[in-house]
């Protein structure tokens, strides 16, 4: 499809902000290096050659499917050397590419996605946005539906009669679980799913907004796993409900961790235990199983500076209250949120205050009514290698407050893992970055309970390079 | 100027520290408390027990982190406290 | 009052098609022909060259010009060059006049042949008006003290030492470290010959510490610079060492001394005692006690053991610091750079993760005077590691950490590590993680091969992130190898990250003693980066090694003689003549108010209350003009920037046109030179601004705002310096005072204030300067011709016209 004229790069960036910081890019790789959907795709995807070609060549940049297969997760943002945002640049393409006739180049991405994405739905609305440069979403997901339908029908033929012998324990149905199970069970592996909630999903489930994530198709998605023979047991807690030396016992001959980062942080200020004062994970799940707390003509104030705070503001304003503001404690260049749903939320009304810590929670006959916050300055650099925020002396102030919604950070939940099975510092599970193995022989972990809290393309990632090791090493226990 | 030095330094282990020995007069200690206020390697703390004139003199945390600067036996009112080097007999 | 008849000589430079591109040179030539007192208008294609300079010569005589104006480029180029010509043709060189039609005009308006050809006629009529109203003037001369001040005492501090001591003249080298030698003295060996580092400075440092001419004070501190060129006094703050001279650097102190603290010089990889001498060969080699580590505080002896220990009873506990005052007549500023601390990288895991050191901890390891006697061993198990990475561009080239430059010398300082790990281990697998390898000198290429040749791999592709196996205590690359088109996994017993050079954290302490001006960079910037490479803007300052850019040892001993010959030919001259630029005072008129002795920052002004009148001291004066400007009864005015000059130039602008146009102040340090810089990157903006030049901002009086608003211009700018970077040290803040006066006035009168616009930016900040244009640019085009006589009748009534 070609147009009448040649489009030359200044056209395509001419309305992106930071198109200056592109003359920075020196091409170190960096970026493709920590892309998910480049690890996934390897070899087909290269977001370090699609910049290249923006330059370059801008008409087969804009006619290349791989223009469309970035999933917004900014990890190459955080690693860049330039602090370039390649999901914002490459956005700017597409729409412009849409607008010069190529948007049809996302169906070949979509094959793409169908073909390592075992969540293809979920992972089109949640992750690859494609109505952000201005496609339709219905045509989109039918395309999704329909591409997947042949792509299942092609694998399901390579599933042998005779199934392996071997029993894999899955714990928690994440999107690095789910993968994990999806892969293996197409390898005729004996997968069970142990899942701690009533109903399978993870953070999917229990977190994700209803508007980035109508529950309807993760259900679908969920669907192709049950009936390729994946057993998924709900309502099961490791560590409460069974043990997990148990599942060695039962005959599992691996298992993988994928319990996510479900904990939220304390936060040590006087007044926390107040009426009104609640995780954001908590208030969440109440959201989206349907309990939707009283918030009418509410303000709502959020503590923290991450993605779920984003979500839990905007979903409180969704539920209509009549203010919501994030309160984080550094600046906007720290805020580890991902800038485009930050944006987003400020043009939905939520306002953000930037360097600012709460001091305690005042209370009113034990229920929240207001919180005094003080100013912070940044000092210098701390482990995580951001700016310590320091605060600054006789600068308080009180903002009114109907509920106090605590969004500082989440930890996974490990106190069932055996000592055998060693953490990081910050309480995460060590791994082998190349077998995503743990200490511990035949248990492999993935995603937020191995990175922090991160995105789903990342976990998707993991799960994809977990499964391959486990095959691999049940392929070795075989030989023995 | 001082710039914060992270690394623990390589030859920690070879540089040669003189072991101490440290002799404490219980009864003639006073209870004043100097030497452990003053010691620069926190290696005395008080003990519970109680000596002749009725005090609680010092007892020693850790011989180890002795650094033979005798600034104890220096500031001691009494005499009552005093380090000696340990000579090296037996391959210490 | 001379009635001679003013007759002016009027050149319009083409500069090649520099001007002539977008300049109509002739039609500029013409219309000053027509101009008041012109009697000769030319056009040439390089004035500045040999025959243009002759021909101006020539004109002189033949036309008995008895004022010259050159519209050409910048006068902070060719300024001296034509006030040189004039004089060899028996014309007072302050009877010439500069119009800036290239870096101001033709350079940034390459696109509007129509409105650059009217900008330079009127700058062109600005010049002609001011020349018209010149006076000659004669300079003083002040003596040069033939001693040097040398601020740093790295290889460039000592060769340019050793370089002004052997023409004979004193050398003070003040040093901040207990010794001298700098990051030389800690590198194993140098690229390209590989020659031992210490080994080739030691006897430079042996030199300095025996010469006659050199005085060497360490441990100490520039803390206080009062006076200008050839006349600088210089307090030094002398801190205690708390050992005498007499000491032999035996080091049997540091043996009984109980304290130990890691060490500076091996980058903390050694423990030191509290009485040390930093490295072996040390000059001075007397030993030193650091106070903050030693268990005697406050005056309170108690732990002896090392003044029981010294043979020769060199310790001396009572020492105090001491306060020196110099008198010198030029200082070379030589504090070299800080290395990058990569902890601002949390994916390298630099101070999490043992075996992931810097080239710096390198360096130290691999010498055999270092902490683990020259076997390169992993911090995590002391063990040889037997395969190596090293990562390039830690810290530089990098929008995120601010430093957007090149260190120069990372590249080849790794190439020369790679071969030194082979020369000892030949079987450990070396690879170089890179973007571009930057062998840029003589030998390098040669050195680069030969590490190639050796079987050092290089991937182009730096790693995202590091991953620590905790076993092991290996470490993950994880990265895009760029050529191949693949990524890499790899796994590594040690990687060692190569960091880049930075400005030093307290630049800006000597910044402000000495008035110097830092680039964006941070680092130190130079009066001109090609013509005039190694003199600081400030007279009498020079700059020797990596305080004005990262550069390697040649580089920085070749630009440390340079400083040194500089220094040495204004000592030899043993005089400097005073730029004619000192305030005139019309005695009738001074009402010894005294408000002009406030502003001065030369303290150059005294009020004499018997005499009833001020008086100045010349050779103090630096020459800004803020007491001009301060002055409330018209008394004092400046040579050479007299307000009759400025308001003539004033008026020549709003001869016509005036509601269109913006009349600029800018001051010749950091606006103006920040105007020239845009032009000179050839940053386009709007053509309706008319620059009048001053040498500070402190010149601009309210009057001349008002007498441009009076006129009906439409907007007026008056830029400066940062504040804290005057050239007049701080007369800057005194524009600041009177602008905010004149805002207030506006405001009180219905005016829109916004006509009036501050601004501070710095030599390097040209394209700040150009969105400032383009902001006002806005404002002119939405100013009604209400507004306009508004203004004029104001600042009329204030006596304004």
């Amino acid at each position: 499809m070609s147009t009448a004229k040649t489009v030359t790069y200044k056209e395509i960036l001419a309305e992106y902000p930071d198109a200056e910081k592109l003359k920075f890019c020196f091409e170190c790789g960096i970026c493709t290096a920590s892309c998910p959907m480049a690890e996934l795709l390897k070899g087909e995807y290269n977001p370090r050659s699609i910049l290249e070609k923006i330059f370059l060549r801008s008409e087969d940049a804009m006619a290349s499917d791989e223009l469309w297969l970035c999933a917004w997760c900014y990890r190459c943002y955080r690693h860049c050397p330039q602090a370039l945002k390649p999901p914002e640049i490459f956005l700017q393409v597409r729409k412009f590419a849409v607008k010069c006739g190529y948007g049809r180049a996302f169906e070949n991405a979509i094959r793409k996605i169908v073909k390592v994405s075992p969540l293809p739905l979920v992972t089109i609305l949640a992750c690859f946005h494609p109505e952000r440069a201005g496609l339709n979403l219905n045509e989109v997901i039918n395309e999704t539906e329909k591409l997947k339908k042949e792509f299942l029908n092609e694998k399901k033929k390579e599933i042998q009669a005779e199934s392996s012998k071997r029993k894999v324990a899955v714990i928690g149905s994440g999107p690095a679980g789910l993968t994990v199970a999806h892969e293996l069970a197409f390898k005729n592996y004996k997968v069970t799913v142990f899942e701690a909630l009533s109903e399978p999903g993870g953070m999917l489930r229990r977190c994700l907004p209803a508007y980035r994530l109508p529950r309807e198709f993760l259900d679908r998605d969920i669907e192709v796993l049950k009936d390729i023979g994946v057993k998924i047991e709900t309502g099961v807690a490791v560590g409460k409900d069974f043990d997990f030396s148990s599942l060695q016992k039962q005959g599992y001959d691996a298992i993988f961790i994928g319990v996510g980062a479900h904990k939220g942080q304390e936060l040590r200020v006087e007044g926390v235990d107040l009426n009104g004062v609640v995780h954001a994970l908590d208030f969440l799940w109440m959201v989206n199983s349907g309990k939707v707390p009283d918030v009418k003509g509410k303000h709502v104030v959020v503590i923290g500076g991450g993605n779920v705070a984003v979500d839990s503001a905007r979903t409180a304003l969704q539920c209509g209250a009549e203010e919501a503001t994030i309160f984080y404690r550094r600046s906007v260049e720290e805020m580890p949120a991902n800038p485009w749903e930050v944006k987003e939320a400020q043009n939905e009304g939520v306002k953000i205050e930037f360097l600012v810590s709460p001091k305690k929670f005042l209370g009113d006959n034990g229920k929240v009514s207001a919180v005094e916050f003080v100013r912070m300055r940044l000092g210098e650099l701390d482990e995580t290698g951001r700016r310590r925020p320091l605060p600054i002396e006789g600068s308080e102030f009180v903002k009114e407050a109907d509920m106090v919604i605590l969004a500082i950070g989440e930890v996974p939940d490990l106190s069932f893992l055996p000592k055998d099975v060693e953490l990081n510092e910050d309480g995460t599970i060590w791994v082998n970055p190349l077998t995503m193995e743990t200490t511990l022989k035949g248990v492999f972990a993935g995603g937020d309970a191995v990175t922090g809290p991160a995105s789903i393309i990342e976990a998707i990632c993991a799960g994809k390079i977990a499964a391959a090791s486990i095959d691999c090493y049940l392929k070795s226990l075989d030989l023995r | 100027m001082p710039e914060r030095f992270w690394r623990t330094p390589l030859d920690i282990e070879k540089v040669s520290r003189p072991k101490a020995e440290i002799h404490i007069l219980k009864d003639q200690c006073k209870g004043c408390g100097f030497c452990i206020q003053y010691c620069p390697k926190k290696v005395l703390e008080e003990s519970d027990e109680i000596n002749a004139r009725g005090v609680h003199p010092p007892r020693v945390v850790d011989e180890k982190n002795c650094i033979l600067c005798s600034f104890c036996t220096a500031i001691c009112p009494d005499f009552a406290i005093f380090v000696k080097e340990k000579q090296c007999k037996d391959g210490c | 009052m001379s009635k001679e008849e003013i007759r002016i000589g009027v050149y319009v430079c083409h500069c090649g098609l520099n001007i002539a591109g977008s300049v109509d040179c002739k039609e500029v030539a013409e219309f000053a022909a027509t101009l008041p007192h012109v009697v000769l208008a030319r056009d040439y294609r390089y004035t500045c060259s040999d025959q243009g300079q002759a021909l101006i010569k020539n004109d002189i005589r033949e036309y008995r010009l008895n004022r010259v104006v050159v519209a050409s480029c910048s006068p902070r180029l060719h300024e001296p060059t034509f006030r040189k010509v004039c004089e060899e043709a028996g014309l007072n060189k302050y009877l010439f006049e500069m119009a800036n039609i290239r870096e101001q005009c033709s350079w940034v308006h390459l696109y509007d042949r129509e409105a650059a050809t009217e900008k330079a006629k009127d700058l062109v009529k600005m010049a002609v008006a001011k020349a018209a109203l010149l006076k000659p003037a004669s300079e003083i001369e002040v003596p040069i003290i033939r001693k040097a001040l040398i601020i740093g005492g790295g290889v460039a501090g000592i060769q340019a030492a050793l370089d002004l001591a052997d023409t004979g003249y004193k050398v003070y080298l003040v040093e901040r470290e207990p010794s001298i030698g700098g990051m030389m003295a800690r590198i194993d060996k140098t690229f390209p010959t590989m020659d031992c580092s210490i080994c080739i400075l030691a006897p430079k440092m042996s030199d300095v510490g025996h010469h006659p001419n050199i005085e060497l004070l360490t441990n100490s501190e520039v803390v206080d610079v009062k006076g200008y060129i050839g006349n600088f006094r210089v307090k030094v703050l002398k801190k205690p060492r708390y050992v005498k001279e007499d000491c032999s650097a035996c080091g049997e102190c540091s043996k009984v001394c109980p304290m130990t603290a890691p060490n500076e010089f091996d980058a903390g990889l050694a423990l030191r005692h509290a009485i040390y001498t930093p490295f072996a060969q040390a000059v001075p080699s007397t030993y030193i006690i650091d106070m903050n580590l030693c268990l005697n505080k406050d005056g309170v002896i108690v732990c002896d053991k090392c003044v029981k220990a010294c043979e020769r009873q060199a310790i001396d506990f009572t020492m105090k610091p001491e306060t020196v005052e110099l008198e010198v007549g030029t200082i070379i500023v030589a504090t070299g750079a800080d290395v990058f601390d990569p902890s601002a990288l949390p994916q390298y895991g630099y101070s999490k993760y043992l075996n992931v050191i810097t080239s710096l901890e390198f360096e130290r390891l691999i010498n055999a005077g270092g902490p683990s006697g020259g076997r390169l061993i992993r911090p995590s198990d002391m063990k040889v590691p037997k395969r190596v990475a090293f990562i390039q561009c830690v810290g530089s080239r990098s929008n995120k950490t601010g430093r957007t430059y090149c260190s120069n010398v990372c590249c080849m300082n790794t190439i020369k590590d790679s071969l030194l790990i082979k020369e000892h281990w030949p079987e450990t697998e070396i690879y170089v993680f890179y973007v571009d390898i930057r062998a840029y000198g003589k030998g390098f290429e040669d050195l680069y091969k030969r590490a190639k040749k050796e079987g050092v791999i290089f991937i182009r592709g730096l790693p995202a992130e590091i991953i620590e196996d905790k076993r092991t205590r290996n470490l993950w690359l994880i990265g895009e190898n760029t050529l191949l088109k693949e990524p890499y996994k790899m796994n590594f017993d040690m990687v060692i990250l190569s960091v880049g050079l930075e400005p030093r954290k307290d630049s800006e302490v000597i910044q402000r003693l000495l008035t110097l001006s830092r680039t964006q960079d941070g680092f130190f910037m130079e009066a001109h980066p090609k013509l005039r490479p190694v003199d600081a803007a400030t007279g009498g300052i020079f700059f020797a090694g990596c305080a004005e850019a990262p550069k390697d040892i040649k580089d920085s001993v070749t630009q440390a003689s340079a400083a040194a010959a500089r220094a040495g030919i204004l000592m030899a001259k043993g005089k400097v003549t005073v730029e004619a630029i000192t305030p005139i005072l019309d005695v009738e008129k001074c009402k010894a108010c005294g408000l002009c002795t406030k502003v001065c920052p030369y303290n150059a002004i005294t009020l004499n209350k018997e005499l009833k009148r001020i008086e100045i001291v010349e050779a103090a004066c630096g020459g800004c003009g803020t007491c001009a400007a301060e002055c409330p009864s018209d008394a004092l005015t400046q040579n050479h920037f007299t307000d009759e000059q400025i308001i003539a130039q004033i008026d020549a602008v709003t001869e016509h046109d005036a509601d269109k146009k913006i009349v600029a102040f800018c001051c010749n340090w950091c606006a103006y030179a920040g105007a020239d810089f845009a032009g000179v990157s050839r940053m386009q903006y709007p053509p309706n601004v008319r620059i009048i030049r001053t040498m500070c901002s402190g010149r601009v009086a309210p009057k001349f705002v008002e007498r441009a608003f009076a006129r009906g211009a439409a907007a007026v700018l008056v830029a400066g310096c940062h504040p804290g970077d005057c050239h007049y040290i701080n007369a800057n803040y005194h524009t600041q005072r009177r602008v905010e006066r004149l805002w207030k006035k506006m405001e009180q009168n219905g005016l829109n204030k916004e006509r009036l616009q501050l601004l501070w930016v710095s030599a390097a900040e040209g394209e700040r300067f150009a969105s400032k244009i383009y902001e006002m640019q806005k404002i002119v085009e939405n100013i009604t011709p209400k507004e306009i006589e508004l203004a004029k009748k104001v600042f009329q009534k204030s006596g304004g016209a």
